[in-house]
């Protein structure tokens, strides 16, 4: 069945035919009679068949155990409907093949019991195994491979311990069942579905091993008591663990993939806040190539005029040299601000950031016509955060402050950065001489898509608090109307 | 020699367009500032202004209106690393001579202060 609900379903007949072979030399090495042999592997196959088929219905293409939708699908058409259907017709053909014993009713209570608990074992290992891959179980750390051989050895121990000693004490049995319980659990939280499922083969395979030995909680009754008894067991254990691996699995997923789209919107924003700034960064960029091509062009001149000597060319040069890596300054920070990738928490230099922004910022607030001042602290502690993230946070502030002062007479155009350290935080502040805004806007401008912008996203500022606060600081405004507007930053310190 | 003053916020800019005119064998000189030109053109009238636009307190635009008043308004080649129509536009109107955009070609650069020497030279056109 695993085989079948991981393949297309045009090579269902190609895994099926193959399948004949095997049945034939298994059985038939035990002695059982050829029609036997051949009603059971039709049994066998329709069980196969009627659970990837409904399973296939449910859950279009390769059935992946990661979510509870699918896990529930699998219980109820793999698990639960295709062994009771085959169960009857299995025991339909071992009554009349004449092969087994008992009643038709208690042949198809104990094919259905024996095979649910093959399903739930054997398929769910299967399918978690190829759906994680080789590569994803490689690429876990060590640390992670060191937990799950100690909880697989703690599975295996436990479930020795409780299945496969003989049991000397009557009374000890129901507290042992749940030896192995811990250890499972621990499976299901830490290990994923893969994990878990690879617990419960090995209690299983254990399990039934003390069974058929006459060891452990399962021995002294007849061996259909034993067996039922154990399989029930077994499916009864089986079943919530996996649905608790799956929903986990399922909700560890979700949080990903809600943390990586957190990530992208706020690469996004970045990068429309570049493209706002693309006019800026084209003087800051046009700047230093201005100071080099003149540069260059004058020592050409000089040079085929002779009217040079090599003291003066060294100064060009050196002019030259010092342009050039202002641009590639002001390149390589935007390659960085552009990049997209994982929180990257490091020691940092609040002044040192706020000194690269302006530089970024620099084109920007000039063709305004803004002076910017820097007052900051001369002793700042570093604070811990995203290089990248919080440059993104102070080039969003810098940008609201130039774009609120388009109003105001160019001479009154000012933008002032302050940096102090108070109690173990760092306060970082952006003041502009803009309208300014009403106090019960305040809230209001830190919402998602709220803007005032004719342009903008609306996004900025949400964003922006949404880095702050996840570096543990905070983020607010305040304004009195027409007197402008500062925005705080405050951030541990360490 | 003609004079040309240089008026750029930026020193490595100054530095590298004054060399470019010594090399054509223009005399040149820096000016940091609107206010540090206009005192300076009080004891050394320019015969061009080479402006660049976006400076902090005065900007090119309000030093070219300033400058067009001037006794003799020498003329004036804007240049800008912040190139708008909209800029080009108000600087042709405000009176610039020319309007170039930074990065300079240095054969641009000195045709255009070549043709606005010629031009206010034109007796009628100052």
């Amino acid at each position: 069945m695993a085989a079948l609900l991981l393949m297309p379903a045009r090579t269902w007949w190609v895994l099926l035919a193959a399948a004949l072979p095997a049945h034939l030399l298994a059985e038939l090495q035990s002695g059982v009679p050829l029609a036997m042999v051949l009603g059971w592997y039709v049994s066998n196959c329709s069980e196969a068949l009627i659970g990837a088929a409904l399973m296939r219905a449910f859950v279009p293409g390769p059935l992946r155990l990661d979510s509870f939708h699918s896990a529930g699908v699998f219980l109820l058409c793999g698990a639960l409907a295709a062994p009771l259907a085959s169960s009857f017709l299995d025991a339909a053909l071992v009554k009349l093949i004449g092969w087994g014993q008992g009643d038709y009713l208690e042949l198809v209570r104990m094919r259905f019991f024996a095979n649910v608990l093959a399903e739930l074992t054997i398929v769910p290992l299967i399918v978690s195994w190829v759906a994680l891959g080789w590569r994803a179980w490689r690429s876990q750390p060590l640390v992670r491979h060191a937990e799950a051989v100690v909880v697989l050895l703690g599975v295996l121990g436990a479930s020795l311990v409780a299945f496969d000693v003989p049991l000397f004490d009557a009374n000890m049995a129901p507290a042992l069942f749940y030896a192995p319980l811990p250890f499972l659990l621990w499976a299901a939280v830490r290990l994923g579905t893969a994990g878990t499922t690879t617990a419960l083969a090995i209690m299983v395979v254990v399990t039934i091993w003390g069974a058929v030995h006459g060891l452990g909680p399962f021995s002294g009754g007849t061996p259909q008591d034993t067996a039922r008894e154990m399989q029930l067991f077994l499916i009864v254990v089986s079943i919530p663990l996996l649905l608790l691996a799956v929903v986990l699995d399922e909700r560890a997923r979700t949080e990903r993939e809600a943390h990586d789209q957190r990530l992208q919107l706020t690469h996004l924003s970045r990068v429309a806040m570049l493209g706002e700034m693309s006019g800026g960064l084209a003087h800051e960029l046009n700047q230093p190539l201005t100071a080099i091509l003149s540069n260059a062009q004058a020592a050409q001149t000089f040079i085929a005029n002779k009217a040079i000597d090599d003291a003066e060319l060294l100064e060009i040069l050196r002019d030259i040299v010092g342009a050039e890596q202002r641009a590639a300054e002001v390149i390589s920070r935007l390659r960085a601000l552009f990049k997209s990738g994982e929180t990257h928490m490091q020691r940092l230099d609040a002044n040192e950031l706020i000194r690269e922004v302006m530089t970024l910022a620099h084109g920007d607030l000039v063709t305004r016509g803004i002076q910017a001042e820097l007052r900051l602290a001369p002793i700042l502690p570093p604070v811990k955060g995203d290089r990248i993230q919080l440059e993104q946070v102070m080039l969003n502030l810098i940008m609201n402050a130039a774009e609120a002062m388009t109003g105001p007479a160019s001479s009154e155009r000012m933008l002032t950065v302050s940096s102090i350290a108070v109690d173990g935080r760092a306060y970082l502040s952006f003041a502009d001489r803009g309208p300014g805004f009403l106090p019960e806007m305040h809230e209001k401008l830190f919402e998602p898509y709220y803007t005032t912008k004719a342009q903008g996203l609306g996004l900025g500022l949400s964003i922006s608090r949404s880095i702050i606060l996840a570096h543990g600081g905070r983020m607010w405004g305040v304004s009195s109307p027409g007197r402008g507007a500062t925005f705080h930053i405050a951030l541990p310190t360490i | 020699m003609p004079f040309i003053a240089v008026v750029d916020d930026e020193e490595p800019i100054r530095k590298a367009l004054k060399r470019l005119l010594r090399a054509a064998g223009l005399d040149a000189e820096g000016y940091a500032s609107g206010q540090a030109f206009l005192e300076g053109a009080a004891t050394r009238r320019p015969d061009c202004v080479l402006l660049d636009l976006h400076m902090p307190s005065m900007s090119g635009q309000q030093l070219l209106a300033q400058i067009r008043k001037m006794a003799g308004r020498p003329p004036v080649v804007v240049i800008t690393a912040h190139d708008t129509p909209e800029t080009r536009e108000q600087c042709l109107a405000a009176g610039a001579a020319a309007y170039l955009r930074k990065p300079l070609d240095d054969r641009m650069l000195l045709n255009a202060i070549s043709a606005a020497l010629s031009k206010s030279a034109v007796p009628g056109r100052r």
